[in-house]
Protein backbone atom coordinates (compact mmCIF):
# COMPACT_ATOMS: atom_id res chain seq x y z
CA UNK A 1 0.00 0.00 0.00
CA UNK A 2 1.32 3.21 -0.59
CA UNK A 3 2.17 6.18 2.41
CA UNK A 4 -0.47 8.29 0.45
CA UNK A 5 -3.60 5.48 1.33
CA UNK A 6 -1.95 4.75 4.44
CA UNK A 7 -2.39 8.46 5.70
CA UNK A 8 -5.86 8.54 4.14
CA UNK A 9 -6.81 5.27 6.02
CA UNK A 10 -5.48 6.28 9.00
CA UNK A 11 -7.34 10.16 8.60
CA UNK A 12 -10.24 7.79 7.97
CA UNK A 13 -10.51 5.39 10.70
CA UNK A 14 -10.44 8.87 13.11
CA UNK A 15 -13.37 10.44 11.39
CA UNK A 16 -15.10 6.72 11.45
CA UNK A 17 -14.28 6.17 14.73
CA UNK A 18 -12.60 2.89 13.69
CA UNK A 19 -9.60 2.19 16.41
CA UNK A 20 -8.57 -1.35 15.09
CA UNK A 21 -8.05 0.32 11.54
CA UNK A 22 -6.12 3.19 13.01
CA UNK A 23 -3.97 0.35 14.93
CA UNK A 24 -3.69 -1.47 11.61
CA UNK A 25 -3.24 1.67 9.16
CA UNK A 26 -0.17 3.03 12.14
CA UNK A 27 1.52 -0.47 11.96
CA UNK A 28 1.54 -0.30 8.54
CA UNK A 29 2.75 3.30 8.11
CA UNK A 30 5.78 2.11 10.17
CA UNK A 31 6.02 -1.08 7.81
CA UNK A 32 6.51 1.26 5.10
CA UNK A 33 8.91 3.53 6.33
CA UNK A 34 6.62 7.05 6.80
CA UNK A 35 7.82 8.94 9.58
CA UNK A 36 5.46 8.75 12.68
CA UNK A 37 5.55 12.32 13.00
CA UNK A 38 4.06 12.51 9.81
CA UNK A 39 1.58 9.59 10.39
CA UNK A 40 0.50 11.36 13.41
CA UNK A 41 0.42 14.63 11.71
CA UNK A 42 -0.95 13.88 8.28
CA UNK A 43 -3.27 11.02 9.23
CA UNK A 44 -4.30 11.15 13.02
CA UNK A 45 -4.41 14.33 13.45
CA UNK A 46 -5.73 15.70 10.06
CA UNK A 47 -8.74 13.45 11.04
CA UNK A 48 -9.23 14.73 14.48
CA UNK A 49 -9.37 17.82 13.40
CA UNK A 50 -11.91 17.27 10.82
CA UNK A 51 -14.12 15.40 13.99
CA UNK A 52 -13.58 18.65 15.03
CA UNK A 53 -14.86 20.49 12.77
CA UNK A 54 -17.86 18.66 12.43
CA UNK A 55 -18.54 18.63 15.70
CA UNK A 56 -18.63 22.77 16.19
CA UNK A 57 -21.15 22.31 13.43
CA UNK A 58 -23.25 19.65 14.78
CA UNK A 59 -22.52 17.32 12.25
CA UNK A 60 -21.12 15.16 14.96
CA UNK A 61 -22.31 14.87 18.41
CA UNK A 62 -20.32 13.28 21.60
CA UNK A 63 -20.64 9.39 20.90
CA UNK A 64 -18.84 10.65 17.39
CA UNK A 65 -16.29 12.61 18.90
CA UNK A 66 -15.78 10.16 21.61
CA UNK A 67 -15.23 7.02 19.10
CA UNK A 68 -12.84 9.23 16.99
CA UNK A 69 -10.52 10.42 19.97
CA UNK A 70 -10.64 6.22 20.53
CA UNK A 71 -9.51 5.44 17.31
CA UNK A 72 -6.70 8.27 17.59
CA UNK A 73 -5.43 7.40 20.73
CA UNK A 74 -4.97 3.58 19.08
CA UNK A 75 -3.05 4.48 16.46
CA UNK A 76 -0.63 7.36 18.33
CA UNK A 77 -0.14 4.20 21.28
CA UNK A 78 1.43 2.42 18.52
CA UNK A 79 3.37 5.63 16.72
CA UNK A 80 4.63 7.70 19.64
CA UNK A 81 7.11 5.10 20.76
CA UNK A 82 8.48 5.73 17.28
CA UNK A 83 9.29 9.18 17.09
CA UNK A 84 12.59 10.63 17.82
CA UNK A 85 13.23 11.87 21.55
CA UNK A 86 14.76 14.87 19.92
CA UNK A 87 11.26 15.70 18.24
CA UNK A 88 9.31 14.71 21.68
CA UNK A 89 11.52 16.81 23.41
CA UNK A 90 10.38 19.96 21.29
CA UNK A 91 6.68 19.48 22.48
CA UNK A 92 5.00 21.47 25.06
CA UNK A 93 3.98 19.18 27.96
CA UNK A 94 0.49 19.96 28.96
CA UNK A 95 -0.96 18.41 32.09
CA UNK A 96 -4.80 18.03 32.05
CA UNK A 97 -7.59 17.10 35.16
CA UNK A 98 -10.80 17.35 36.71
CA UNK A 99 -10.23 19.37 40.00
CA UNK A 100 -10.47 17.80 43.27
CA UNK A 101 -14.31 16.62 44.48
CA UNK A 102 -15.32 16.77 40.44
CA UNK A 103 -15.54 13.23 38.88
CA UNK A 104 -17.30 14.28 35.60
CA UNK A 105 -14.45 14.06 32.53
CA UNK A 106 -15.82 14.04 29.61
CA UNK A 107 -15.31 17.61 28.63
CA UNK A 108 -11.34 17.13 30.53
CA UNK A 109 -11.01 14.24 27.89
CA UNK A 110 -12.33 15.97 24.78
CA UNK A 111 -10.18 18.76 25.31
CA UNK A 112 -7.02 17.13 26.26
CA UNK A 113 -7.80 14.53 22.60
CA UNK A 114 -8.27 18.05 20.96
CA UNK A 115 -4.90 19.34 22.49
CA UNK A 116 -3.12 16.33 21.80
CA UNK A 117 -3.94 16.56 18.09
CA UNK A 118 -2.82 19.75 18.13
CA UNK A 119 0.69 19.37 18.91
CA UNK A 120 1.13 19.06 22.60
CA UNK A 121 2.20 16.25 24.85
CA UNK A 122 -0.57 15.60 27.47
CA UNK A 123 -0.60 14.06 30.73
CA UNK A 124 -3.80 13.37 32.11
CA UNK A 125 -3.98 13.48 35.75
CA UNK A 126 -7.60 11.91 35.78
CA UNK A 127 -10.77 13.15 37.59
CA UNK A 128 -11.03 14.65 41.44
CA UNK A 129 -7.29 15.32 41.57
CA UNK A 130 -5.94 16.77 44.24
CA UNK A 131 -4.39 20.23 43.85
CA UNK A 132 -1.01 19.11 45.50
CA UNK A 133 -1.00 17.00 42.38
CA UNK A 134 -1.80 20.15 39.54
CA UNK A 135 1.02 21.88 41.41
CA UNK A 136 3.28 19.15 41.59
CA UNK A 137 2.78 18.40 37.59
CA UNK A 138 5.10 21.49 36.64
CA UNK A 139 7.95 20.07 38.57
CA UNK A 140 7.57 16.42 37.58
CA UNK A 141 6.08 16.69 34.29
CA UNK A 142 7.48 19.79 32.80
CA UNK A 143 4.48 21.31 32.24
CA UNK A 144 4.37 24.48 30.47
CA UNK A 145 0.17 24.16 30.66
CA UNK A 146 -2.01 23.64 33.13
CA UNK A 147 -5.70 22.78 32.02
CA UNK A 148 -8.70 22.26 34.61
CA UNK A 149 -12.06 21.74 34.45
CA UNK A 150 -15.05 20.82 36.54
CA UNK A 151 -18.56 21.44 36.20
CA UNK A 152 -19.96 21.57 39.58
CA UNK A 153 -20.41 24.90 41.33
CA UNK A 154 -19.09 24.04 44.93
CA UNK A 155 -15.72 22.61 43.66
CA UNK A 156 -14.44 25.75 41.67
CA UNK A 157 -12.81 26.95 44.63
CA UNK A 158 -10.53 24.09 43.82
CA UNK A 159 -9.22 26.09 40.63
CA UNK A 160 -8.23 28.48 42.55
CA UNK A 161 -6.26 26.84 45.06
CA UNK A 162 -4.25 25.51 42.57
CA UNK A 163 -3.28 28.90 41.20
CA UNK A 164 -2.45 29.79 44.64
CA UNK A 165 -0.27 26.48 44.87
CA UNK A 166 1.79 27.50 42.34
CA UNK A 167 1.94 31.24 43.29
CA UNK A 168 3.09 29.86 46.63
CA UNK A 169 5.71 27.26 45.19
CA UNK A 170 6.98 29.62 43.01
CA UNK A 171 5.75 27.75 39.90
CA UNK A 172 3.26 30.06 38.74
CA UNK A 173 5.15 31.84 36.17
CA UNK A 174 6.56 28.89 34.51
CA UNK A 175 2.89 27.36 33.71
CA UNK A 176 -0.43 28.71 31.43
CA UNK A 177 -3.34 28.27 33.19
CA UNK A 178 -6.73 27.36 31.38
CA UNK A 179 -9.90 26.21 32.71
CA UNK A 180 -12.85 25.08 31.67
CA UNK A 181 -16.51 23.38 32.64
CA UNK A 182 -20.36 25.19 32.63
CA UNK A 183 -20.19 26.93 35.45
CA UNK A 184 -16.68 28.35 35.01
CA UNK A 185 -16.25 31.96 32.57
CA UNK A 186 -13.72 34.31 32.23
CA UNK A 187 -14.26 36.85 34.52
CA UNK A 188 -14.09 33.61 37.36
CA UNK A 189 -11.03 33.03 35.53
CA UNK A 190 -9.67 36.34 35.80
CA UNK A 191 -10.64 36.81 39.59
CA UNK A 192 -8.65 33.28 40.29
CA UNK A 193 -5.90 34.38 38.55
CA UNK A 194 -6.11 32.06 36.06
CA UNK A 195 -4.52 32.98 31.93
CA UNK A 196 -7.29 31.79 30.13
CA UNK A 197 -11.23 30.13 29.93
CA UNK A 198 -12.76 28.51 27.08
CA UNK A 199 -16.25 27.47 26.32
CA UNK A 200 -15.85 24.21 24.25
CA UNK A 201 -12.14 22.59 23.50
CA UNK A 202 -11.68 24.32 20.12
CA UNK A 203 -11.74 27.59 21.76
CA UNK A 204 -9.13 25.71 24.27
CA UNK A 205 -7.09 24.66 21.59
CA UNK A 206 -7.33 28.09 19.65
CA UNK A 207 -6.41 30.19 23.13
CA UNK A 208 -3.46 27.93 23.80
CA UNK A 209 -1.88 27.55 20.80
CA UNK A 210 -1.71 31.14 20.13
CA UNK A 211 0.04 31.64 22.94
CA UNK A 212 2.19 28.99 23.55
CA UNK B 1 -45.79 46.04 45.01
CA UNK B 2 -48.08 43.81 46.92
CA UNK B 3 -49.27 40.50 45.50
CA UNK B 4 -53.22 40.26 44.93
CA UNK B 5 -52.87 36.31 44.00
CA UNK B 6 -51.68 33.66 46.23
CA UNK B 7 -49.13 31.46 45.32
CA UNK B 8 -51.46 28.72 43.71
CA UNK B 9 -53.48 30.77 41.49
CA UNK B 10 -50.61 32.52 40.16
CA UNK B 11 -49.16 29.28 39.14
CA UNK B 12 -52.15 28.06 37.57
CA UNK B 13 -52.54 31.29 35.61
CA UNK B 14 -49.26 31.51 34.60
CA UNK B 15 -49.61 27.70 33.26
CA UNK B 16 -52.77 28.70 31.43
CA UNK B 17 -51.21 31.61 30.13
CA UNK B 18 -53.97 33.34 31.97
CA UNK B 19 -53.21 37.54 33.65
CA UNK B 20 -51.16 37.12 36.86
CA UNK B 21 -50.89 40.18 39.26
CA UNK B 22 -47.32 39.50 38.71
CA UNK B 23 -44.53 36.73 37.38
CA UNK B 24 -44.14 33.49 39.24
CA UNK B 25 -40.53 32.90 40.83
CA UNK B 26 -38.50 29.67 41.61
CA UNK B 27 -34.64 30.35 41.91
CA UNK B 28 -34.34 26.37 42.00
CA UNK B 29 -33.15 26.69 45.72
CA UNK B 30 -32.83 22.93 46.97
CA UNK B 31 -30.12 21.64 48.53
CA UNK B 32 -28.75 24.97 49.92
CA UNK B 33 -32.32 25.30 51.43
CA UNK B 34 -30.75 22.79 54.06
CA UNK B 35 -29.03 26.06 55.41
CA UNK B 36 -32.12 27.42 56.66
CA UNK B 37 -32.98 24.60 58.83
CA UNK B 38 -32.27 24.72 62.20
CA UNK B 39 -29.13 26.27 63.22
CA UNK B 40 -27.86 26.05 59.08
CA UNK B 41 -25.10 23.12 59.68
CA UNK B 42 -27.30 20.38 58.27
CA UNK B 43 -24.80 18.17 56.53
CA UNK B 44 -25.58 17.35 52.12
CA UNK B 45 -25.11 13.83 53.43
CA UNK B 46 -27.56 14.16 56.41
CA UNK B 47 -30.14 16.38 54.07
CA UNK B 48 -30.24 13.56 51.44
CA UNK B 49 -30.44 10.74 53.60
CA UNK B 50 -33.44 11.52 55.42
CA UNK B 51 -36.83 11.94 54.31
CA UNK B 52 -37.80 14.39 56.94
CA UNK B 53 -34.57 16.42 57.10
CA UNK B 54 -35.13 16.45 52.99
CA UNK B 55 -38.34 17.87 53.25
CA UNK B 56 -37.76 20.55 55.96
CA UNK B 57 -35.55 22.07 53.64
CA UNK B 58 -38.12 22.65 51.21
CA UNK B 59 -40.54 23.59 54.02
CA UNK B 60 -38.06 25.77 55.73
CA UNK B 61 -36.88 27.93 52.63
CA UNK B 62 -40.66 28.64 51.72
CA UNK B 63 -41.12 30.15 55.11
CA UNK B 64 -37.84 32.24 53.93
CA UNK B 65 -38.34 32.71 50.52
CA UNK B 66 -41.36 32.92 49.74
CA UNK B 67 -41.25 30.86 46.22
CA UNK B 68 -44.30 29.83 44.14
CA UNK B 69 -42.84 26.22 43.34
CA UNK B 70 -41.17 23.68 45.46
CA UNK B 71 -39.27 21.10 42.99
CA UNK B 72 -38.03 18.06 44.88
CA UNK B 73 -34.61 17.69 43.47
CA UNK B 74 -31.92 15.52 45.49
CA UNK B 75 -28.90 14.97 42.95
CA UNK B 76 -28.58 13.36 40.19
CA UNK B 77 -26.76 10.28 42.20
CA UNK B 78 -30.14 8.45 43.26
CA UNK B 79 -31.06 5.87 40.60
CA UNK B 80 -27.38 4.90 40.23
CA UNK B 81 -26.21 4.99 43.65
CA UNK B 82 -29.34 2.36 44.18
CA UNK B 83 -28.03 0.78 40.77
CA UNK B 84 -24.89 -0.34 43.17
CA UNK B 85 -22.89 2.70 42.04
CA UNK B 86 -20.76 3.66 44.85
CA UNK B 87 -21.48 7.46 45.35
CA UNK B 88 -19.02 9.57 47.40
CA UNK B 89 -21.08 12.11 50.04
CA UNK B 90 -19.35 14.65 51.36
CA UNK B 91 -20.68 17.67 54.20
CA UNK B 92 -20.86 20.41 52.04
CA UNK B 93 -20.77 18.76 48.46
CA UNK B 94 -23.35 17.74 45.93
CA UNK B 95 -23.43 13.73 46.44
CA UNK B 96 -21.86 12.15 42.91
CA UNK B 97 -20.91 8.68 41.88
CA UNK B 98 -17.27 8.28 42.26
CA UNK B 99 -17.60 4.17 40.72
CA UNK B 100 -20.19 3.31 38.44
CA UNK B 101 -21.86 0.48 38.93
CA UNK B 102 -21.78 -0.73 35.10
CA UNK B 103 -18.16 -1.57 34.06
CA UNK B 104 -18.78 -4.20 31.08
CA UNK B 105 -21.23 -4.60 28.60
CA UNK B 106 -22.33 -7.65 31.03
CA UNK B 107 -23.27 -5.28 33.67
CA UNK B 108 -25.46 -3.25 31.09
CA UNK B 109 -27.42 -6.50 30.69
CA UNK B 110 -27.37 -8.36 34.29
CA UNK B 111 -28.55 -4.52 35.59
CA UNK B 112 -32.04 -4.98 37.77
CA UNK B 113 -34.84 -3.11 38.70
CA UNK B 114 -33.67 -1.08 41.65
CA UNK B 115 -36.63 -1.81 44.60
CA UNK B 116 -37.48 1.80 44.66
CA UNK B 117 -39.05 0.93 48.64
CA UNK B 118 -35.26 0.71 49.83
CA UNK B 119 -32.25 2.89 49.31
CA UNK B 120 -31.98 6.62 48.41
CA UNK B 121 -35.16 6.03 46.68
CA UNK B 122 -37.23 5.70 49.14
CA UNK B 123 -35.56 8.74 51.23
CA UNK B 124 -36.52 10.66 47.52
CA UNK B 125 -39.98 9.27 47.62
CA UNK B 126 -40.59 9.82 51.24
CA UNK B 127 -39.19 12.95 51.44
CA UNK B 128 -40.93 14.41 48.71
CA UNK B 129 -44.12 13.25 50.05
CA UNK B 130 -43.58 14.94 53.36
CA UNK B 131 -42.79 18.15 51.67
CA UNK B 132 -45.56 17.68 49.54
CA UNK B 133 -48.32 17.25 52.68
CA UNK B 134 -46.43 20.40 54.40
CA UNK B 135 -46.86 22.68 51.16
CA UNK B 136 -49.39 21.53 48.92
CA UNK B 137 -52.09 24.07 49.78
CA UNK B 138 -49.88 26.76 49.40
CA UNK B 139 -47.89 26.39 46.39
CA UNK B 140 -47.42 24.06 43.39
CA UNK B 141 -45.10 21.21 44.41
CA UNK B 142 -43.23 18.68 41.88
CA UNK B 143 -41.55 15.94 42.57
CA UNK B 144 -37.95 15.35 40.34
CA UNK B 145 -36.77 11.90 38.83
CA UNK B 146 -33.56 11.76 36.66
CA UNK B 147 -34.56 10.26 32.88
CA UNK B 148 -33.52 7.12 31.79
CA UNK B 149 -30.23 8.13 29.95
CA UNK B 150 -29.00 10.45 32.66
CA UNK B 151 -29.49 7.64 35.24
CA UNK B 152 -27.25 4.89 33.23
CA UNK B 153 -24.92 7.50 32.40
CA UNK B 154 -24.44 8.22 36.07
CA UNK B 155 -23.80 4.26 36.98
CA UNK B 156 -21.52 3.83 33.94
CA UNK B 157 -19.94 6.92 33.27
CA UNK B 158 -21.42 9.08 30.58
CA UNK B 159 -17.94 8.29 28.21
CA UNK B 160 -18.82 4.43 28.13
CA UNK B 161 -22.97 5.04 27.29
CA UNK B 162 -21.46 7.07 24.16
CA UNK B 163 -18.93 5.22 23.38
CA UNK B 164 -21.59 1.80 23.56
CA UNK B 165 -24.18 3.48 22.06
CA UNK B 166 -22.38 2.39 19.07
CA UNK B 167 -20.37 -0.61 20.03
CA UNK B 168 -23.26 -2.49 22.25
CA UNK B 169 -26.07 -0.81 20.92
CA UNK B 170 -28.32 -3.55 22.17
CA UNK B 171 -26.67 -4.06 25.35
CA UNK B 172 -27.39 -0.09 26.21
CA UNK B 173 -30.89 -0.47 24.98
CA UNK B 174 -31.53 -3.31 27.25
CA UNK B 175 -30.51 -1.45 30.01
CA UNK B 176 -32.65 1.29 29.41
CA UNK B 177 -35.64 -0.92 29.36
CA UNK B 178 -34.76 -1.52 33.23
CA UNK B 179 -33.73 1.83 34.18
CA UNK B 180 -37.35 2.74 32.12
CA UNK B 181 -39.01 0.10 34.25
CA UNK B 182 -37.53 1.96 37.73
CA UNK B 183 -38.47 5.10 36.61
CA UNK B 184 -42.07 3.70 35.98
CA UNK B 185 -42.02 2.64 39.89
CA UNK B 186 -40.89 5.62 40.72
CA UNK B 187 -43.39 7.65 38.71
CA UNK B 188 -46.40 5.88 40.60
CA UNK B 189 -44.47 6.08 44.12
CA UNK B 190 -44.64 9.80 43.38
CA UNK B 191 -47.84 9.88 41.93
CA UNK B 192 -48.76 8.78 45.51
CA UNK B 193 -47.60 11.14 47.29
CA UNK B 194 -50.30 13.44 45.11
CA UNK B 195 -47.79 15.99 43.82
CA UNK B 196 -49.28 18.40 41.26
CA UNK B 197 -46.18 17.66 38.92
CA UNK B 198 -43.12 15.82 38.19
CA UNK B 199 -40.06 16.90 36.61
CA UNK B 200 -38.09 14.68 34.18
CA UNK B 201 -34.23 15.83 34.37
CA UNK B 202 -33.80 14.91 30.16
CA UNK B 203 -30.15 16.82 30.25
CA UNK B 204 -28.63 14.89 27.42
CA UNK B 205 -31.07 16.24 24.73
CA UNK B 206 -28.34 19.23 24.46
CA UNK B 207 -26.69 19.83 20.51
CA UNK B 208 -23.97 19.75 22.45
CA UNK B 209 -24.13 16.22 23.21
CA UNK B 210 -26.92 13.97 20.76
CA UNK B 211 -28.62 14.26 17.88
CA UNK B 212 -32.28 14.07 16.85
CA UNK B 213 -31.63 10.88 16.27
CA UNK B 214 -29.13 9.38 19.00
CA UNK B 215 -31.52 11.11 21.38
CA UNK B 216 -34.62 9.93 19.88
CA UNK B 217 -32.74 6.18 19.85
CA UNK B 218 -31.67 6.48 23.36
CA UNK B 219 -33.51 8.56 25.36
CA UNK B 220 -36.99 9.79 23.41
CA UNK B 221 -38.71 6.96 22.85
CA UNK B 222 -38.12 5.64 26.89
CA UNK B 223 -39.18 9.36 27.54
CA UNK B 224 -42.14 9.23 25.25
CA UNK B 225 -43.91 6.54 27.85
CA UNK B 226 -42.56 7.94 30.95
CA UNK B 227 -44.26 11.43 30.27
CA UNK B 228 -47.13 9.70 29.34
CA UNK B 229 -47.67 7.53 32.58
CA UNK B 230 -46.39 10.71 34.73
CA UNK B 231 -49.88 12.20 33.50
CA UNK B 232 -52.08 9.01 34.12
CA UNK B 233 -50.80 8.94 37.77
CA UNK B 234 -51.91 12.65 38.01
CA UNK B 235 -49.28 14.57 37.75
CA UNK B 236 -48.68 17.55 35.38
CA UNK B 237 -45.31 16.11 33.07
CA UNK B 238 -42.43 18.71 33.62
CA UNK B 239 -39.00 18.84 32.37
CA UNK B 240 -35.63 20.13 33.66
CA UNK B 241 -32.50 21.21 31.24
CA UNK B 242 -30.08 22.57 31.94
CA UNK B 243 -27.92 22.00 29.06
CA UNK B 244 -26.78 24.07 26.47
CA UNK B 245 -28.30 23.84 23.20
CA UNK B 246 -31.38 21.93 24.31
CA UNK B 247 -33.77 20.18 21.95
CA UNK B 248 -36.66 22.36 22.58
CA UNK B 249 -38.70 21.55 19.71
CA UNK B 250 -38.54 17.62 20.77
CA UNK B 251 -38.76 18.23 25.11
CA UNK B 252 -41.40 21.52 24.27
CA UNK B 253 -43.42 21.14 21.15
CA UNK B 254 -43.15 17.17 21.29
CA UNK B 255 -43.42 16.19 24.93
CA UNK B 256 -45.28 18.95 25.79
CA UNK B 257 -44.41 19.85 29.38
CA UNK B 258 -46.13 21.53 31.37
CA UNK B 259 -43.40 23.49 32.89
CA UNK B 260 -39.68 23.31 31.16
CA UNK B 261 -36.94 25.33 33.04
CA UNK B 262 -33.55 26.14 30.89
CA UNK B 263 -30.78 27.47 31.28
CA UNK B 264 -29.12 30.43 29.15
CA UNK B 265 -25.68 30.22 27.96
CA UNK B 266 -24.66 33.92 26.24
CA UNK B 267 -21.01 32.83 25.57
CA UNK B 268 -22.74 29.46 23.55
CA UNK B 269 -23.31 30.33 19.91
CA UNK B 270 -27.27 29.43 19.29
CA UNK B 271 -27.95 28.97 23.13
CA UNK B 272 -31.95 31.03 23.07
CA UNK B 273 -32.13 34.21 25.06
CA UNK B 274 -35.18 33.83 27.12
CA UNK B 275 -36.34 36.76 25.09
CA UNK B 276 -36.16 34.49 21.72
CA UNK B 277 -37.21 31.37 23.93
CA UNK B 278 -40.59 33.12 23.83
CA UNK B 279 -39.95 35.02 20.32
CA UNK B 280 -39.79 31.38 18.75
CA UNK B 281 -43.37 30.14 20.37
CA UNK B 282 -41.69 27.75 23.08
CA UNK B 283 -44.03 30.10 25.78
CA UNK B 284 -47.25 29.80 23.91
CA UNK B 285 -48.16 26.43 25.50
CA UNK B 286 -45.53 25.79 28.03
CA UNK B 287 -44.75 27.46 31.05
CA UNK B 288 -40.73 28.43 30.32
CA UNK B 289 -38.83 28.52 33.55
CA UNK B 290 -35.32 30.27 33.91
CA UNK B 291 -32.63 32.03 33.23
CA UNK B 292 -30.68 33.60 35.77
CA UNK B 293 -26.99 32.33 35.93
CA UNK B 294 -26.90 30.54 38.66
CA UNK B 295 -23.36 31.56 39.57
CA UNK B 296 -25.03 34.92 40.08
CA UNK B 297 -26.38 33.54 43.45
CA UNK B 298 -22.78 32.56 44.69
CA UNK B 299 -20.57 36.09 42.89
CA UNK B 300 -22.89 38.62 42.63
CA UNK B 301 -23.41 41.31 45.19
CA UNK B 302 -27.36 41.85 45.96
CA UNK B 303 -27.75 44.87 43.72
CA UNK B 304 -26.57 43.33 41.26
CA UNK B 305 -28.74 40.26 41.81
CA UNK B 306 -31.49 42.65 41.82
CA UNK B 307 -30.66 44.42 38.56
CA UNK B 308 -30.55 41.22 36.62
CA UNK B 309 -33.72 39.97 38.06
CA UNK B 310 -35.32 43.24 37.07
CA UNK B 311 -33.25 43.14 33.59
CA UNK B 312 -34.83 39.40 32.81
CA UNK B 313 -38.52 40.56 34.17
CA UNK B 314 -38.10 43.36 31.23
CA UNK B 315 -37.04 41.40 28.84
CA UNK B 316 -39.91 38.49 29.42
CA UNK B 317 -42.27 40.92 29.76
CA UNK B 318 -41.16 42.96 26.85
CA UNK B 319 -41.55 39.26 24.63
CA UNK B 320 -44.73 37.66 26.19
CA UNK B 321 -47.00 40.86 25.26
CA UNK B 322 -45.05 40.58 21.62
CA UNK B 323 -45.82 37.39 21.15
CA UNK B 324 -49.30 38.00 22.63
CA UNK B 325 -48.62 36.21 25.90
CA UNK B 326 -49.51 37.04 29.35
CA UNK B 327 -47.85 35.04 31.84
CA UNK B 328 -46.00 31.65 30.99
CA UNK B 329 -42.68 32.65 31.89
CA UNK B 330 -41.24 31.89 35.50
CA UNK B 331 -38.06 33.64 36.27
CA UNK B 332 -35.97 31.34 37.66
CA UNK B 333 -32.10 30.01 37.76
CA UNK B 334 -31.32 28.06 34.59
CA UNK B 335 -29.87 25.09 37.13
CA UNK B 336 -30.15 24.83 40.43
CA UNK B 337 -28.69 27.51 43.05
CA UNK B 338 -25.84 26.31 44.00
CA UNK B 339 -25.80 24.33 47.12
CA UNK B 340 -22.39 24.92 48.60
CA UNK B 341 -21.62 27.45 51.39
CA UNK B 342 -20.44 30.20 49.83
CA UNK B 343 -23.98 30.64 47.88
CA UNK B 344 -25.41 33.75 49.12
CA UNK B 345 -28.93 33.51 50.62
CA UNK B 346 -29.69 37.15 50.46
CA UNK B 347 -29.35 36.68 46.83
CA UNK B 348 -32.45 34.05 46.42
CA UNK B 349 -34.27 36.65 48.22
CA UNK B 350 -33.62 39.53 46.14
CA UNK B 351 -34.04 37.17 43.26
CA UNK B 352 -37.84 36.91 44.91
CA UNK B 353 -38.58 39.80 46.11
CA UNK B 354 -37.19 41.58 43.26
CA UNK B 355 -39.74 40.00 40.97
CA UNK B 356 -42.57 40.73 43.38
CA UNK B 357 -41.93 44.52 42.68
CA UNK B 358 -40.73 44.48 38.78
CA UNK B 359 -42.90 41.59 37.67
CA UNK B 360 -46.13 42.78 36.87
CA UNK B 361 -46.84 42.30 33.15
CA UNK B 362 -49.04 45.22 31.91
CA UNK B 363 -49.39 44.73 27.90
Amino acid sequence: MQAQDILAGLEKAVITGNKADSIKFAKESLEVGVKALDAIDKGLVKGMTIVGDKYAKHEYFLPQVLLAANAMYGGLDVLLPHIPKAEADKKVVGVIGVVEGDVHDIGKNIVKTMFTASGLDMHDLGKDVPTETFVNSVKSQKAGLIAMSTLMTPTMDGMKAVVDGLIESGDRMKVKIIIGGAPTSQPFADDIGADWHAINAQEAVKKVKGAL
Amino acid sequence: MADTMNHIERAVAALGDKPVDRLTAYPLAMGVCRRVVGDGKMTYRDWVSDPKKFASAFIEGQKRFDFDFAIGLMDLSVAAGDMGSVVRMDDQNTPFVTDPALKTVEDYEKLTVPDVKKGRSHVLVEGTGLFVQALGSQLITAAFLEGPLLSLTQAASAEKVFMDMYNNRSAVHKALKTITEYNGDMVKAMGAKKPAGLVWDYLWGSYSCLGDAEYEEFEGQYARGLNELTGKEGMAMCIHNCADLPHLDTQIKAFKPAIYSMAYYPLIPGSPSPKETIEKGYADNCLIGGQIDPQGFVRWSQEKMQKTTMNLCQEVKTALCARGLHSRYCIASGCEVPPAVTTRLENIKECVDTVKQYGQVKC
